[in-house]
């Protein structure tokens, strides 16, 4: 593992912690807006090359994905995968009316990643201290794209699983750090950590 | 709030408060909204102004009061959240404005008053864009579809003239052949007739010798008669007239196999002609049996010695290929048919009738594809029945084909009478529908 991404476990358990935190709001705002009950696992965090961020996004056969981008004191992209099965109920929940067009089920998949990579994002910012700004996203096609292309070698993943209890819907959320951002991640921990 | 900057930017935007009233709006939000709304906009409910949008607007509004971070929507999806008139009403191609909104919160710093602000943004311009070049690949994608199609039938013709070279190539190494055989032929028949004379001319020495011996040297023919029964004379001329004739038969059927190969390959290539149906036939027949020996072949013609107007070679070549799949698909024993009549309408109806081991329906649906055989890899090309089936086509005929597995096959060649104009016409666009 590359240098600049290996975390000692003090900082791995902060930010483990740090990211739970947020997570745990990003859920409570979900929750709160579409009025359902969510369900979240415990943050993992892991280094990947960009063979392994493929292996992690891409073996959902049924889902949908997207991205969207960050910046401000850290610069990244968060990456969702969503399950396709449950997402008429979600959509429901978000007030469309059935059935579905093409449009409001890509409409549904933009929301739901930005509502939850959004709280995520702005928890982790929040705790840290950092400002961050997120982007629009956009839908994404791992299965198109040449992740062996990618000019990085090395990347910090953070992800988490939301699950809406009223459906079988489930929704990972993988946050990918630059190295210029894990290295103003890892001194902003150190301090927090004393 | 009221910064003139605010006023020269090229993002629309209207602030709309937790009562979801509007309280700002800046020049470029205005100038784009219908005349009549813009006077008396500012203070009122949002869902007053804008009713129609206004379930979707506070859905979004809601989330960003609640969750507090930005809520986007994308031109593709929602093209035009706003009855806002296109920025270019007269060259523009769109009549109304394609918009990307983002709605950010605001916080106001003196009351901490919460706000959502609504951002728009005029993507008119990508959006045409963006659908012109989806329509420009949709629109490569059916000419690059078409393009293949158009490969796949020069493929299939490139196919045919090959097997067509290949065939005059053939009937040009018959002839040769034919021409090579016919002068051995010549001499050996007219040597063989010699020596039937001469073994008759000895035959009847050897009785003439055994007559004088009997009665002028009678003791001697006791001597001659067993040099001749030691000789074998009796047995040589029981035997030598029926195996002089077994011979010549033999050099019959040889001379008349190689005038058939020569009349039938030496026909000139496209010429349109009147062609004797029932001779071909019988040639064809007479042909294709010296290959094929277990199947029993039966020609029929009405009317006998039927002329027909027609491109020889090609047609020749069409019922020879249609002959021998027919032929090849006997096994043991089994009857071939050839059966050419006129029809009451004036045109002709070819029918070949096999007993053979016919053509399952799977691939019945593929027999007129180039290349498609069931033959062993390097028995067949797979390419008589296309040939054939153009042929026809240029003959403006129909062909048909009936199959049952195991019991056998028929196929049905109809055509109709050409004049010579109505050739003249199919000839100067020559088979672009079988192309």
């Amino acid at each position: 593992m590359n240098d600049t991404i290996a975390l000692s476990e003090d900082q791995r358990d902060a930010l483990q912690e740090l990211m739970n935190i947020s997570m745990g709001q990003a859920a409570n705002s979900l929750a709160h807006l579409i009025e359902t009950k969510i369900g979240i696992s415990i943050p993992k965090i892991t280094a990947v090359t960009p063979d392994g961020l493929y292996e992690l996004v891409s073996h959902h056969q049924q889902a949908y994905y997207t991205r969207q981008s960050f910046m401000g004191d850290i610069h990244g992209e968060v990456m969702s995968i969503l399950t396709q099965h449950g997402l008429t109920e979600v959509a429901e929940l978000l007030e469309y009316e059935q059935p579905l067009s093409e449009n409001d089920i890509n409409e549904t998949i933009l929301e739901l990643s930005n509502i939850l990579a959004g709280a995520c994002l702005a928890g982790l910012s929040e705790q840290l201290e950092l400002a961050t700004n997120l982007q629009m996203p956009t839908l994404f096609a791992p299965q198109k794209s040449d992740f062996s292309q990618y000019d990085w070698q090395h990347s910090l993943v953070m992800e988490v699983k939301f699950d809406i209890q009223i459906s079988s819907f489930t929704m990972r959320v993988v946050f990918c750090l630059d190295d210029a951002s894990l290295t103003r991640l890892k001194s902003t921990i150190d301090e927090l950590l004393g | 709030m009221n910064n003139p900057l605010l006023d020269k930017l090229p993002v629309g935007i209207c602030l709309v408060n937790e009562a979801y009233e509007i309280v700002y709006l800046n020049a470029f939000f205005l100038d784009r909204m219908p005349v009549e709304l813009r006077g008396d906009a500012l203070g009122k409910p949002l869902a007053d102004v804008f009713p129609e949008q206004i379930k979707f607007l506070k859905r979004r509004i809601k989330s960003v009061f609640v969750l507090k971070h930005p809520s986007f929507s994308y031109w593709e999806q929602r093209p035009h959240i706003f009855p806002f008139k296109s920025s270019r009403p007269i060259t523009g191609e769109e009549t109304q404005m394609v918009q990307n909104m983002e709605i950010v919160p605001h916080k106001d710093t003196e009351t901490g008053e919460q706000y959502a602000c609504i951002l728009i943004q005029d993507v008119t311009a990508q959006a045409s864009y963006f659908k012109a070049q989806a329509q420009l690949a949709e629109e490569l994608k059916a000419e690059h579809e078409a393009q293949r199609k158009l490969i796949r039938k020069l493929d299939r013709a490139q196919s045919q003239l090959i097997q067509a070279e290949k065939m005059a190539s053939t009937g040009q190494l018959a002839a040769g052949i034919a021409h090579e055989i016919n002068n051995p032929m010549g001499f050996v028949t007219a040597n063989l007739n010699t020596l039937e004379q001469y073994a008759q001319n000895l035959l009847e020495t050897c009785q003439a010798t055994k007559k004088l011996v009997a009665s002028h040297a009678p003791e001697h023919i006791e001597a001659l008669e067993d040099l001749f029964d030691a000789t074998h004379v009796e047995l040589i001329e029981e035997d030598m007239g029926p195996l002089i004739q077994e011979s010549k038969d033999g050099l019959k059927r040889v001379s008349e196999i190689v005038s058939t190969l020569r009349s039938f390959a030496e026909e000139p290539q496209h010429t349109w002609g009147y062609l004797n149906l029932h001779d071909t036939a019988n040639q064809l027949v007479q042909l294709i049996s010296t290959q094929f020996k277990r199947p029993r072949f039966k020609v029929t013609c009405e009317p006998d010695q039927l002329k027909w107007y027609c491109e020889s070679a090609s047609l020749k070549q069409a019922l020879t290929n249609l002959m021998m799949n027919a032929a090849q698909s006997i096994d043991e024993n089994g009857l071939v048919m050839l059966d050419i009549k006129q029809t009451s309408s004036g045109g002709v109806a070819i029918k070949i009738v096999d007993t053979g081991c016919g053509i399952s329906e799977a691939n019945l649906k593929r027999v007129f594809e180039p290349f498609f055989t069931t033959r062993p890899e390097g028995k067949g090309q797979g390419l008589g029945l296309s040939v054939a089936y153009s042929a026809i086509e240029k003959h403006k005929g129909k062909l048909a084909i009936n199959s049952r597995e195991g019991k056998g096959t028929v196929i049905e060649v109809r055509l109709p009478v050409l004049k010579e104009q109505e050739e003249e016409k199919s000839a100067s666009n020559p088979s672009t529908e079988s192309l």
